[in-house]
């Protein structure tokens, strides 16, 4: 169980490894004409790769050749990215919703798939409802009231004040856009 | 002369109608995104990034600045009176504020925290505007391996101070630097890990990377963690700000002094934010304050040290932006942006051209005037600000994707650039996960073009030598500073290791053991 445990806290860092090694081999294929004494465009990727597998390498030496220490052996600093909970020791650790992140990470690619078949204003409004649900709002008023007028300022404000071409879809789709940007004097 | 001739005619563009509407704007958005949990100063700065697309450059930056100064304050709010910390930065305002409130004083742990901001901004926006005309005379001197070794300092000191593990935070600064090579190479044009992606062609912005790293990865986090707050805001507290007297100010005289100019000093060095600047300045408390055996226990000093370290800390990061365009945390990155996207290069060359230098001056100007804003604001409209609170996170998370999404999207018009934040979120969230720090992969990504120009053109004018870095003076500073910095966190784990393996002391192992 420990050995498996072991295993993988090393995957991570295996695949950075295997990851840089590939890209360090492509950097090698540059289609590029040399010039003599100068350092070429594949250089500074290289040596950047080359960094990248010594620390992945050494952590996972590191990781395998560890005993039964369980304490972390690198050196522990504050960072901006430190969150509430690590630094505040009274906080109570959080609990995992696994699901949740997998429904709301496919909704989110395939709000982005369909943007440019639905259009901005109906793509938006299916998925700030639909992410609502997932968040386990229930509310079925404030979450239909949310999302379509969510929808509708959101296509106003940047299309309108921050003149920015939102996607407007493929018919028969875009005649809802359409006919929203004529009723909010959009061109 | 000169410096406050422009000032004053920065002060005067600020109080025209459209720029105080939108440092107002900023100051709102600032503190309501500082006071949710998970959103932060950062998220409300890459959020309110599309907005400025179509702005003048003036406008712009004073929106994003007024949103990282105020987002440094608000966040007291809901730490003291109901021990929801906004941000990281607000945990130590949870011993000593939160203490306060609890016995009876929430009124004044609020005073505290807004004498503290308003001191430690006032002072640094001060220090900004005398240090800024020096800093780029000596900034212009900068050749390419100066260039270099200042960004290479910018670097280490990210990965020395970012994150829980050195190694990780060293592994993602990697990461950003290889992201950021991605694309055509600037000298000779070559495609490099396109693979012949029309999508990969243009490079990767880093703009993206942040939105996504930042923005999404944050929501698909508080996501798995089913979008819950870590408390509940209580209606039955009261919410008002008392000021303390003006004798009970010079009573901690010190503790302003000192954490103003730790604040400041900290902010300069790149990486170190206001996180960081925040318990630096409560540690230093800690150890040299005249009480601090009762700090922890609801002592304004507990209060004042990591406020006026973190507001401080804003205006010290604007120095190295603005004089040398290298920006040392998430939120100056942003704005470094907007500056690019309005075809502006911050650095030495804003303080030559009258133009450019009545716009740096307004910029500065409204770093005073906001801090003083933020403080109005947050006296009167407490009560409304903590509000924000009680938006559920289902309604709240929904809003930020689409703030990122759409912002992705005018960027450049294109959906490969949502493509390319959702990547990053996914990549954000899994960084999130296996505990490798996110500052470092987005600063490489950030100064990554910056370092690679500078190093190839240090090659090129000298011959492949690289001791010229430590042969220069300035250069050779700043490298040897960078080696101090990646040393330090090192030689601290080594000496903790050896403190750890030392077998327990005799004395000590024996009132331990009853036998």
């Amino acid at each position: 169980m420990r050995a498996a445990t072991r295993l993988a806290g090393t995957a991570p860092y295996a695949v950075l490894l295997g990851l840089a090694a590939y890209l360090f081999q492509e950097a090698g294929q540059l289609e590029i004409t040399r010039i003599e004494g100068r350092l070429g465009p594949d250089f500074w990727p290289k040596a950047i790769l080359v960094l990248l597998m010594a620390t992945c390498a050494y952590e996972l030496l590191r990781r395998l050749l560890r005993g039964s220490d369980a304490r972390p052996a690198e050196p522990v600093t504050l960072g901006e990215d430190a969150t509430v909970d690590e630094l505040e020791p009274d906080a109570a650790p959080a609990r995992r919703y696994p699901h949740l992140l997998w429904i709301g990470a496919g909704i989110t690619v395939a709000y982005v798939a369909l943007l440019d078949v639905l259009g901005f204003f109906l793509a938006t409004f299916l998925y700030t409802l639909l992410f609502m649900l997932v968040g386990r709002y229930r509310r079925w008023p404030v979450l239909i009231a949310s999302s379509l007028g969510g929808s509708l300022l959101f296509m106003f404000v940047f299309m309108k004040v921050v003149y920015i071409s939102l996607p407007i879809g493929r018919e028969p789709f875009s005649a809802v856009s359409v006919a929203l940007m004529q009723l909010m004097g959009i061109r | 002369m000169g410096t406050l001739h422009y000032l004053w005619i920065g002060l005067s563009h600020i109080f025209t109608p459209q720029d105080l509407i939108v440092l107002v704007a900023g100051l709102l958005v600032g503190m309501a995104v500082s006071v949710m949990p998970g959103l932060g100063l950062v998220m409300g700065v890459v959020l309110a990034l599309p907005f400025t697309y179509r702005m003048p450059i003036e406008p712009s930056i004073i929106l994003l600045t007024a949103i990282y100064v105020s987002g440094t304050y608000a966040g007291c709010f809901t730490a003291i009176l109901y021990r929801i910390p906004g941000e990281p930065m607000d945990v130590p305002l949870l011993w000593d504020g939160y203490s306060m409130a609890q016995k009876g004083q929430p009124a004044k742990a609020l005073g505290w925290a807004l004498v503290a901001a308003l001191t430690g901004g006032l002072f640094s926006s001060a220090v900004m505007v005398a240090l800024a005309v020096p800093m780029s005379r000596v900034a212009l001197s900068f050749g390419p391996p100066d260039y270099f070794a200042a960004v290479f300092f910018g670097l280490t000191t990210v990965v020395a101070l970012a994150g829980t593990s050195l190694v990780n935070a060293f592994i993602s600064l990697f990461v950003g630097l290889l992201v950021a090579t991605v694309g055509v190479d600037p000298i000779y044009g070559a495609y490099r890990f396109t693979f012949d992606s029309p999508i990969l062609e243009n490079g990767v912005p880093y703009v993206m990377v942040l939105v996504g790293m930042y923005g999404l990865g944050e929501v698909f986090n508080r996501l798995s963690q089913g979008l819950k707050l870590h408390g509940e805001p209580r209606s039955d507290t009261r919410v008002k700000t008392d000021f303390p007297s003006w004798r009970e100010l010079w009573l901690i005289r010190k503790t302003l002094a000192r954490s103003s100019v730790l604040g400041t000093l900290l902010g300069i060095v790149p990486g170190a934010g206001a996180t960081v600047t925040s318990f630096v300045s409560y540690g230093i408390e800690k150890q040299y304050g005249e009480r601090r055996q009762l700090l922890g226990t609801g002592l304004p000093e507990g209060i004042v040290a990591p406020q006026v370290g973190s507001t401080a800390s804003v205006a010290g990061h604007m120095i190295p932006l603005l004089t040398l365009g290298i920006p040392g945390s998430g939120a100056t990155a942003v704005i470094l942006a907007a500056f690019l996207l309005h075809g502006v290069q911050p650095g030495p060359m804003l303080f030559t051209d009258p133009g450019s230098k009545a716009v740096v001056y307004t910029i500065l100007a409204s770093l005073f005037v906001g801090v003083i804003g933020m403080c109005v604001m947050g006296f009167f409209w407490i009560r409304v600000i903590v509000k924000v609170l009680r938006i559920p996170q289902g309604v709240l998370s929904a809003i930020v994707v689409l703030f990122c999404i759409v912002g992705a999207y005018a960027n450049r018009n294109s959906v490969s650039d949502v493509w390319v934040i959702v990547v990053f979120g996914v990549l954000g969230y899994a960084f999130d996960k296996l505990r490798f720090p996110i500052s470092p992969m987005v600063l490489g990504a950030i100064l990554g073009p910056l370092a690679e120009n500078s190093y190839m053109q240090t090659m090129i004018s000298y011959h492949n030598d690289w001791t010229v870095f430590f042969r220069e003076g300035l250069s050779g500073t700043l490298m040897v500073l960078s080696l101090l910095a990646m040393g330090y966190p090192l030689a601290r784990h080594y000496l903790e290791k050896r403190r750890r393996a030392r077998p327990p002391a005799p004395r000590a192992a024996a009132r331990t053991d009853p036998a």
